[in-house]
């Protein structure tokens, strides 16, 4: 006995860090739900209490949740209809119908999906007969026989609600609103959307049946509290099976968090913005770093994985480009500046591009036509440039007018950057006007 | 195949708790679903319906009605008033027995389907649409004997618009024959339908038996709640007024003033307080009538709050209501500098620029235009800066 603990308490390191591995990205990936909401226990407990309300008394409601995303919506609704299923008398009373805009994108498919979750007695298997106008006529059908006291309550939850609004009439939204406003089988529409001008989508006579109820989930988060948060989503509990180790990776944690570039980089990340997924993406970044020869995350870590977050897509797309395509893109640049952001065809750029040359007596970069062509049509499809008007067909290639996608700050720091960027090119950017 | 299935919803294991304290009760029959008896402040209305009904009965003839009103002004409640009245008066063989039929056009998924349902309702048979129609055309057009009248109740009719206006044509032109016996009555939102959307043949045949349903005043408003409350006291005086007033102001909806009252019930009860008053009544409102904007841009993070401000620099500067996403880029770049923020790069500004047109603070073009994607702010240039001064 004595002997299994002593080996329980030590684990080899691999091990630990499996563990470790395991747990965490348990919790950042798989968007663990936590023991305790921060934050928004006023907003938890208005819904448990609707909820709880539709579970027990069979009063039909309807309410929105809107947030921005990434604020936790999906969250605080997985952990109310957790609180609420641990109440026995809930448990057998619930039936739940799961809806996604994105999934259901016509009402007769999300018809056929409410018919399947309910096992309607039109149900064989998971096969739903009959057509569209049968299947709705046998659903109202159904919520109209019931009545508040005897028949199971129903919660309905539209996950992005707003592309419900885009459906044909908006047929499926004026139904459910309407059973819960009218004496049949109780329900509850629980929708979540990240617009917060969801109302102004629904029809007149839709908005008239919705109940109004809107709970928002907007944080008012500190940036303390986001450096308590981020310690806490590291730290370990304390059924860890090995302690030592758990204790000595807290720890490590916590020095990890008071660390004065660590901070710095946490408040540039909680600047850019407060939503729980780019802050997971970033900890799951650090968390690949961890391994048996690396076994805690240092402050380096912390901070090659915010370069890697922040990094500029096209800056380094532009790291990849051959020497004469990056002419080309100087050349535009310039032309941008002459004729304050007109759109140019290749002729205008090859030109500009021949006056950088003619000024140059070794002529390294004297290519065809047909090679500038190449270059160009590449940088197209790459999409740093884009035609003004999608008529491709029309007119030729050499005559089209296209536009820059680039900002000339994303130029000019790549150019920096760039590998071997020979001298005079250089030059020829920064110079202004050619 | 399941052919004759019933449509049914499993019922619970455990009955439904009933309402323990007066609040509670007070907000189940608070609930818009409880329908009182007889609905106050609409005796007039309900009396027109009724005579026009009740005539139509006894004479054995036709008729059409067109009644409208904005949402929640109690037309269909009215309607199904009038008719629970019917089939009691004709239950005690005061007047002839009589059908009633109830469609919806919003609970079909085509027009040509109201024809089934109506065959459906009528006779319990099931056909297409097509065959309903014919089935429906020989009923209405041939005379029988010990014929009832049918009165069809059509609920939401602009969904019943096609291009031909077959399907409303059909449902004017049937009472009009001279076995058929149809009453109809027929609801909608906008007063001018029949001028709007029907072409003169239909128009026509829907006659000019109108009826308006004006929305509710604050006094109706209030003796509808008080009606409802039924002297169950739960309520301050003061409160109910306001409620009332507030939304006799914004809509004479009475469902949203039932709804407000409901959630004021549920404040109360947090609060612990026996009564619900004005206090109560004042947060129920705020929530649902107030705008989140401000709220979501003062919630924001700094980056984003500062792209808002960006936007609004660069609105002044062009003096237009609209900028790429490259000039309002500059305006920001140099934001960050007077503010002491390292600046960021394109990409994150695009995402930061992404984020507030995904909860529609700014209105965006779609995002494959990058950095040539025209913005313009969805709030007005006020509220945001309201916001962004407040803290």
């Amino acid at each position: 006995m004595s002997k299994r603990k002593v080996k329980n308490d030590h684990m080899p390191v691999g091990e630990c860090i499996t563990q470790v591995q395991k747990i965490l990205r348990e919790r950042l990936c798989h968007q663990q739900l936590p023991q305790k909401l921060v934050g928004v226990e006023a907003q938890h407990k208005h819904l448990l209490e609707l909820l709880k309300r539709t579970a027990i008394h069979g009063e039909s409601n309807s309410v929105l949740i809107v947030g921005p995303r990434g604020a936790g919506k999906t969250m605080l609704l997985k952990c109310v209809l957790r609180d609420l299923l641990e109440e026995k008398e809930v448990q057998k009373n619930l039936l739940q119908v799961y809806l996604n805009g994105l999934l259901q994108t016509d009402d007769r498919i999300a018809l056929k999906e409410i018919t399947r979750q309910l096992h309607l007695e039109n149900v064989v298997g998971d096969r739903v007969f009959g057509s569209f106008a049968e299947n709705l006529a046998f659903l109202l059908d159904a919520l109209k026989k019931g009545d508040r006291s005897s028949s199971c309550p129903v919660l309905f939850i539209l996950d992005e609600f707003d592309l419900f609004a885009h459906h044909k009439n908006q047929t499926l939204l004026y139904n459910l609103f309407d059973v819960s406003q009218s004496a049949q089988a109780p329900i509850a529409v629980v929708g979540l959307t990240c617009r917060l001008d969801v109302l102004e989508l629904l029809e007149k006579r839709v908005k008239s049946r919705f109940s109004h109820r809107q709970i928002h989930l907007l944080s008012s988060l500190t940036f303390s509290q986001y450096l308590d948060q981020v310690q806490a989503q590291l730290s370990l509990a304390h059924d860890f099976p090995d302690t030592k180790f758990a204790e000595d990776w807290n720890a490590g944690i916590k020095t990890l968090c008071e660390d004065k570039s660590v901070e710095e980089v946490l408040q540039k990340h909680f600047n850019s913005s407060k939503d729980f997924r780019s802050k997971h993406m970033l900890l799951m970044l650090c968390l690949s770093r961890v391994s048996v020869a690396n076994p805690a995350i240092k402050p380096a870590d912390v901070l090659e994985a915010s370069r890697l977050c922040l990094a500029d897509a096209k800056a380094n797309m532009l790291h990849g480009l051959s020497i004469l395509e990056l002419c080309l893109i100087i050349a535009m640049k310039h032309l941008n500046d002459i004729y304050e952001g007109e759109p140019f065809n290749l002729q205008m750029v090859h030109n500009e591009f021949k006056k950088f040359l003619q000024r140059k007596s070794n002529s390294m970069y004297n290519y065809d036509q047909p090679v500038v062509m190449k270059a160009f049509e590449h940088l197209q499809q790459l999409e740093l440039i884009r035609p003004v008007d999608g008529s491709l067909a029309k007119t030729q290639r050499e005559y089209q007018l296209m536009r820059l996608m680039l900002d000339h700050s994303q130029i000019m720091e790549s150019l920096q950057k760039y590998p071997q960027c020979p001298t005079d090119v250089k030059q020829w950017a920064m110079s202004a006007f050619g | 195949t399941p052919r004759h299935a019933t449509p049914s919803i499993p019922s619970r294991s455990l009955p439904a708790r009933q309402p323990a304290n007066v609040l509670e009760e007070a907000r189940e029959r608070l609930h818009v679903s409880s329908v009182p008896e007889s609905l106050p402040c609409r005796e007039q209305e309900f009396q027109d319906i009724y005579s026009f009904v009740e005539s139509r009965i006894i004479d054995g003839t036709g008729g059409c009605m067109y009644i409208s009103g904005v949402p929640g002004t109690g037309k269909t409640a009215t309607v199904h008033e009038v008719m629970r009245c019917l089939q009691r008066a004709a239950d005690e063989d005061e007047i002839p027995p009589f059908h009633f039929i109830e469609i919806n056009g919003m609970k079909m998924t085509d027009p040509h389907q109201a024809y089934v349902q109506v065959l459906q309702k009528l006779t319990g048979q099931k056909a297409t649409a097509d065959h309903a129609a014919a089935l429906l055309e020989k009923r209405f057009d041939n005379p029988a004997p010990r014929k009832e009248t049918t009165v069809l109740l059509v609920d939401e009719l602009d969904l019943l618009w096609t291009r031909k206006q077959n399907v409303m044509y059909n449902l004017f032109d049937w009472p009009t024959r001279r076995h058929a016996r149809l009453v109809v009555l027929t609801i909608a939102n906008t007063m001018d339908l029949p001028e709007r959307i029907m072409i003169n043949r239909v128009a026509s045949r829907l006659g000019l038996t109108r009826m308006s349903f004006q929305p509710y005043s604050f006094k109706q408003l209030q003796q509808i709640i008080m009606s409802r409350l039924n002297k169950a006291k739960a309520f301050e005086e003061d409160a109910l007024q306001l409620v009332s007033r507030k939304v006799a102001a914004l809509s004479g909806d009475a469902r949203r003033c039932l709804d407000i009252c409901r959630r004021a019930t549920e404040i109360c009860e947090h609060s612990a307080t026996g009564l619900v008053g004005m206090s109560h009544v004042m947060e129920a409102l705020n929530e649902m009538f107030s705008s989140s904007y401000i709220m979501a841009i003062k919630c924001a993070s700094v980056q984003e709050q500062l792209f808002l401000r960006a936007v609004i620099a660069e609105f002044r500067r062009l003096g237009l209501e609209e900028a790429t996403f490259q000039q309002v880029f500059v305006q920001h770049q140099a934001l960050c500098r007077v503010e002491g923020l390292k600046p960021i790069s394109v990409s994150e500004g695009l995402a930061v620029c992404q984020r507030l047109g995904a909860c529609r603070l700014l209105l965006l073009e779609p995002s494959h235009l990058g950095v040539m994607q025209r913005i313009r702010l969805n709030v007005s240039q006020d509220d945001v800066l309201y916001a962004l001064k407040a803290d």
